[in-house]
């Protein structure tokens, strides 16, 4: 139920909705248990049922059809774009994230994701699954994940950049951080 | 757009940087960048692109700038569900089960 709550709350990006999403995947998994032939992992199942309940539950919610995305929209116009305007250098990922303002800006930036690409990213870099897994998840193949994942870091990164947060952190990380070796390579 | 002129978009943004691009060669390098990054390429691509960043500043921050932006979402905590949530919920999917089994 964890798995499914974390999953949930990173696609919805709300406690409430997340845990709607969590009854209804369980639901549909009794539901449905009876057709589990076993050939993946129950983790991966579980994932699809939500993936599916999450798509339903939007079209419920709104009719419009998801935008796709383009390479094209994500090549930098100016100078300023190349770069992600905001105080990551020498930290890791911890403690950047000692910095509210950029917690906020990943996570509304990843809200903003149209929702295929979103799963996808979420999947992929934040659940830790493999392509293949994320295929199966979506019924795509390899290179469509690929692809759509390619497209959601570009996104992600675009808005991270356009937001600027000039805001640092604070002293007591910057302190760590000399020590510290930075963001994986 | 075609990628022609998404590259002279390109080159004209970055004429004060007293780098010339390539025609198409940064935006052929942007479109491997994740797999790049996830080290899936083929080791003579590998090589090929660090080529390219080691001579066009620009594309070697754009790929930090990615590096980081995976990074953070790889990393980025989520809340976990307290213990009188998840009691909730489990007795929720189990009462709405049993009603369906009737």
């Amino acid at each position: 139920m964890d798995l499914i709550y974390r999953y949930a709350n990173r696609l919805c990006g709300e406690a409430e909705a997340a845990k709607d999403l969590v009854q209804e995947t369980f639901l549909n998994a009794y539901r449905g248990f009876k057709d589990f032939r076993g050939d993946a992992q129950i983790s991966t199942w579980l994932y699809t049922i939500a993936s599916r309940a999450c798509l339903r539950m939007r079209r419920k919610k709104k009719g419009e059809p998801e935008r796709e995305l383009s390479l094209d929209e994500f090549v930098p116009t100016s100078e300023g774009e190349f770069r992600l305007q905001i105080p990551v250098d020498g930290l890791t990922p911890e403690e950047a994230f000692q910095n509210k303002e950029l917690r906020q800006a990943l996570d509304q930036a990843i809200e903003k994701l149209p929702r295929k690409y979103r799963m996808v990213l979420v999947l992929r870099d934040m659940e830790g699954l493999s392509a293949k897994e994320v295929g199966t998840v979506m019924g795509l193949n390899e290179r469509a994940v690929k692809s759509r994942l390619h497209r959601a870091r570009l996104f992600v990164r675009r808005e991270l950049s356009a937001r600027g947060i000039t805001e640092g952190p604070s002293e007591d990380v910057r302190a760590t951080t000399q020590t510290s070796g930075g963001y994986d390579r | 757009m075609t990628k022609k002129a998404i590259s002279r978009k390109k080159a004209g943004a970055q004429g004060g940087s007293g780098h010339k691009h390539e025609t198409g060669r940064c935006l052929h390098i942007l479109q491997r960048l994740s797999a790049y990054i996830d080290d899936e390429l083929a080791s003579n691509v590998c090589e090929e692109i660090r080529r390219h960043l080691g001579a066009c500043p620009n594309c070697e921050v754009f790929v930090e700038s990615l590096r980081h932006t995976v990074a953070l979402c790889r990393h980025r905590p989520t809340p976990a569900l307290s213990p009188t949530d998840r009691q909730a919920l489990r007795e929720n999917i189990l009462r709405a089960a049993r009603a369906q089994a009737r």
